[in-house]
Formats: C-alpha cells, structure tokens, sequence
C-alpha cells in the first residue's frame, strides 16, 4: 500500500520562529546598474524570495531582465521562459528557449514610459539549496503605464542540482534605473 | 529584534461597514502585504481601493483574469481607485472572497506606487481569478489605505490584515 | 515577542514515493496558513494535478475557478460540488529529469468560522515548450476550522525528495 506522508504536531515537531528573513538589499544609485548580484548566499534557507521595483534606462517603453545563478552562462543550462499574461487586452500563454545561458526574470517599464512608473515583482526559488532538484523560477511581475502594460506570471528552469550562492539580474538592454531596488529574503523550512 | 515580516493592524468587521482603513501606516518597511477575506452585501458589487484618501483620477490597472470558461485581460486608465475584484463579485450574502495585495517599496517618496494582487473568487455569479497590477501615480508615500465595495457594504466578518515586510 | 511568520511543519518524501503528504493537527493559533510546495509525480505526464483537501473532507465542499496557461494557449476551467481542489500542479516524469513544480497555496481565516477561501499559483518547468502553469480560486465551503491539509496524488505517487512546507501567518 502507497504510504501516507504525515506530519503531526502531536509528533513533536517544534515551530521555528522568525522563518522570513532579510538576506540582502540592492538600491540603484544615481546613474543606473548594469548588473545586480547576490553573493554568498547562505544555505541556511529552504527557500529564496526576490521582491523589486525595476525600472530600465533603454529608450524604450519597457525591458524585460535576466538571472543567473552561480554565474553560470553555459549554454543549455536554462529553460529560458514559459509565462501566461495579460497585456490589458488578451490573455496568452508562451514559451521561449532563445537563450539558454539564462533565464528570464522580469519585465518592467524603461525610460520612454511614464516617469516615475516602476514595476513590481516577487520572485519565489523554492528548495534553491537542494542537491537533489534542478531549480524552478516563479515571479508574478508587471508595471502598470495608465494606458499599457503587462501582468505576468513566469516561470523560468536552471538545470543543475547546484545549492544556489549566487543570483546575478541583468537587465536586457542599457541599465537598471536609479531607484530600482531588489530585496532578496530567505524563508526557512527547518 | 525586529522581525522581517510583521503584522502591522487587522481589522474584522463585527457588523456590515461601508469602508475599511488602515491609517498613520508606518514608514519603517519596505513593502506591505494586505491579506483580505471579505463578502459584499449586495450581489454583483465589487471591490476598490485607495491610497491616502486620493479620489482623484490618479489610478490605473491592467488585469489577467479567468471566469472558469475564458482567459481575458482588461485595463482601466484615469481612474479614481483600483479595482481589486475588477473581474469578480461578491454574491451578497457570503465571504467567499480572498485577495493578497503586494506594495512594493510603499513609502519611496521617488516613484509611483505599484501594486501587485491576486484575487480570488471560487463560486457564485461573478466567480473568477485573477492577477492584476494597479499604479496609483503619486510619489507620496502611504499612509493609509481604504478598501471599500463599489457600493453598499462590506459583510459582517470579513477580515483585514495589513503587513509589513522590513528589507534589510 | 510574538512571530509573524512560521514553519509549522515541513515533509520530504523518502524512497519509494508517497502517495499524500497530511499536515495534521494544526493548531488554531495563527491567521492564514501558506503551504509552498515543490512536487514530482508518477504520472507520466509534463503536469499532474494534486488533490487538495482539508480535514480529509471530500464529498461536494469544493470548487475553484483556474486560469491556465499551457506555455502555448492561457485557458480557464471552473469545478464545483467537488470532492477537492485540484488545479495545482505537481510535475510529471515525463518532464525533464529533477524538477519539481514550484507552488505557493495561502489559505486565509483558516481557523474561522466561514467558509475557506483559498488562492493557489503553481508553475512546472521542463525544459520544451510545454508545461503548464495556472492561478487558482479555490472554496471549502465547509466553516470548520481547517485542521488538516491533505496534498494527494490523484492516481499515482509523489516522488522522492518532492517536499512541502506548512507555515503559520499570525495577526496577533
């Protein structure tokens, strides 16, 4: 007979505290960011939460941003993106493997949209120092413009058993705006 | 010590209530998460939002939604709130309703504000799901927010928890 | 002083699969509750549903309303008078080797009085175009309070090293 997981309290399974934790924080300065990383990422986490607000320097209405993690770019380590969106007038699902030194993080509002427009993300790594799972990106993204726009949720594959140490965004074109900012938590599952 | 991830109010309606708010919000975080569970008295009515009582034409939404037998967007330009259950509402009698409503870097007083939600309706009429991303174009920072139904009243026993999340 | 957010209880399936993972005996101290969730199923398949149920109540007390996106078409499906909810996605061994599906299932008011209101997205990868991918509405209508959380395998078995984590959101 197939067996039941269970997990019991009356076993004795003691609740941790403080299970969400500020591991670092990025804050563009003034003259943008070509890059932003994450190092030295401890293993005493389960999982990895990024939350942002992004904002592009290309002349462009928006950009979309890219990660990496242990600054690994070999190709064909990655599943660049698969998504399901909004873009205030349709709903679509796609795919894309045009890249597969990375993946795809989030899409967000560059200089030609409106000032002051930043979008918003949070992205979710889940078992990110797990040696037995390649690890599975989720983030629910977009920006709002008063009139454009994009809701997404993504989902991104790195194909290597590796613990996580390391996350490096790179945005697609020019740089990360002053003022975009990349919190990384970690959540604990021990 | 302080804690990354904190309540900072709640609110549970004891009896049917025209608005709900959250005022003097703390600037001390980074983000605020509002966790929302909540009926309507009326069937049909749905359910806004507003940031530091601004009823200006200052709001704007793009949404992704799913009734159970369509996928669609829409969008909302210049209007006076955001409309957390633009693609659903309440059936007038229970509290079916959930939203999680994610504010990035809140009290930036440099940006606009964006807000990330997803709302959740399961049964009943105006049944769906949906993610949407709302902009409130002021560089303001937060300090209160108002969730009220498009008309009538929210239910007796709703809920309203309001964190915040603390970046180091 | 008093914590916002806590692990009740984690589970990681052994060697040999499981074909459930029960969170049982949760306690009514905390406001909301998050599972989060990384699974690979027997089936073979690119995605395989997950049953979900609370205090091992089947019968007619759920429903859902699911928007989907298979990585080629987004689409919606609704259920209801169901014996779970089922619109969250573990992955298949048909999918690429060593990847689990990545989901996040929040449960308001879980020790209230009303019915349960629940908001689940889940993705899974693989690494070719189809996957699948989905932002659910799911409804108990049963007004006890949850103490049990059953993630089951409709028709097969959760995978080895597939894990779930329980937490506790408080408003205290």
């Amino acid at each position: 007979m197939l067996n039941t997981v269970l997990a019991s309290l009356s076993e004795g399974i003691a609740p941790s505290t403080n299970s969400y934790e500020s591991i670092a924080t990025v804050t563009v300065g003034g003259g943008g960011s070509s890059s932003i990383s994450f190092t030295s990422i401890p293993a005493t986490y389960t999982h990895l939460q990024i939350r942002a607000i992004i904002r592009g320097t290309a002349s462009a209405t928006n950009i979309d941003s890219i990660i990496r993690f242990n600054n690994d770019s070999t190709i064909g380590n990655y599943y660049y993106y698969h998504q399901l969106y909004g873009d205030g007038s349709s709903a679509t699902s796609n795919n894309a493997n045009s890249d597969t030194t990375a993946t795809l993080y989030s899409f967000a509002p560059a200089a030609n949209a409106t000032a002051s427009v930043f979008g918003g993300s949070v992205l979710d790594i889940l078992d990110y120092s797990n040696t037995n799972k390649y690890k599975t990106t989720r983030s629910l993204h977009g920006y709002d413009n008063n009139g454009n726009g994009f809701i997404i949720l993504r989902s991104g594959l790195w194909m290597q058993t590796s613990a996580i140490n390391r996350i490096d965004l790179t945005p697609s074109s020019n740089n990360f705006a002053e003022y975009s900012q990349f919190a990384l938590y970690g959540i604990k599952g021990a | 010590m302080t804690s990354t991830y904190e309540k900072i109010a709640t609110n549970t309606l004891g009896s049917a209530a025209a608005s709900v708010t959250f005022s003097t919000i703390s600037g001390s975080y980074t983000d605020l998460v509002l966790v929302a569970n909540w009926g309507v008295s009326v069937n049909g009515d749905g359910t806004i939002i507003r940031f530091n009582s601004d009823t200006g034409n200052n709001y704007s939404d793009t949404e992704l939604y799913g009734t159970g037998s369509s996928a669609a967007s829409q969008r909302r330009s210049n209007a006076s709130f955001i409309d957390i259950t633009r693609a659903i509402a309440g059936d007038g009698t229970n509290i079916y309703t959930n939203a999680i409503i994610n504010i990035q870097n809140y009290s930036n007083t440099t940006t606009y504000k964006t807000a990330l939600l997803r709302s959740n309706l399961a049964t009943g009429t105006y049944a769906g799901v949906a993610a949407l991303v709302g902009l409130w174009r002021s560089t303001s920072a937060i300090t209160s927010i108002t969730i009220l139904p498009a008309s009538n009243n929210l239910l007796s026993g709703s809920t309203f928890t309001l964190y915040g999340i603390k970046a180091e | 002083m008093a914590t916002t957010y806590t692990l009740i209880s984690s589970v990681t399936v052994g060697s040999g699969g499981a074909a459930n993972i029960d969170f049982t005996g949760i306690p009514s101290t905390y406001t909301d509750l998050l599972v989060k969730y990384s699974i690979r199923d027997s089936n073979n398949s690119i995605s395989q549903n997950i049953n979900l149920t609370f205090n091992n109540a089947g019968g007619t007390a759920y429903s859902e309303r699911l928007l989907y996106g298979s990585g080629s078409a987004a689409q919606s499906f609704s259920s209801s008078s169901a014996a779970n909810i089922n619109f969250q996605y573990a992955t298949g061994v048909a999918a690429t080797a060593s990847t689990f599906s990545n989901g996040e299932i929040y449960i308001p008011n879980y020790a209230g009085s009303t019915a349960k209101s629940v908001s689940v997205d889940s993705v899974v990868e693989n690494n070719a175009s189809g996957t699948a991918m989905g932002l659910n509405a799911g409804l108990s209508s049963n007004t006890a309070a949850i103490t049990s959380v059953k993630l089951a395998s409709p028709s097969g078995t959760f995978q080895q090293y597939s894990t779930a984590y329980l937490y506790g959101i408080s408003n205290a």
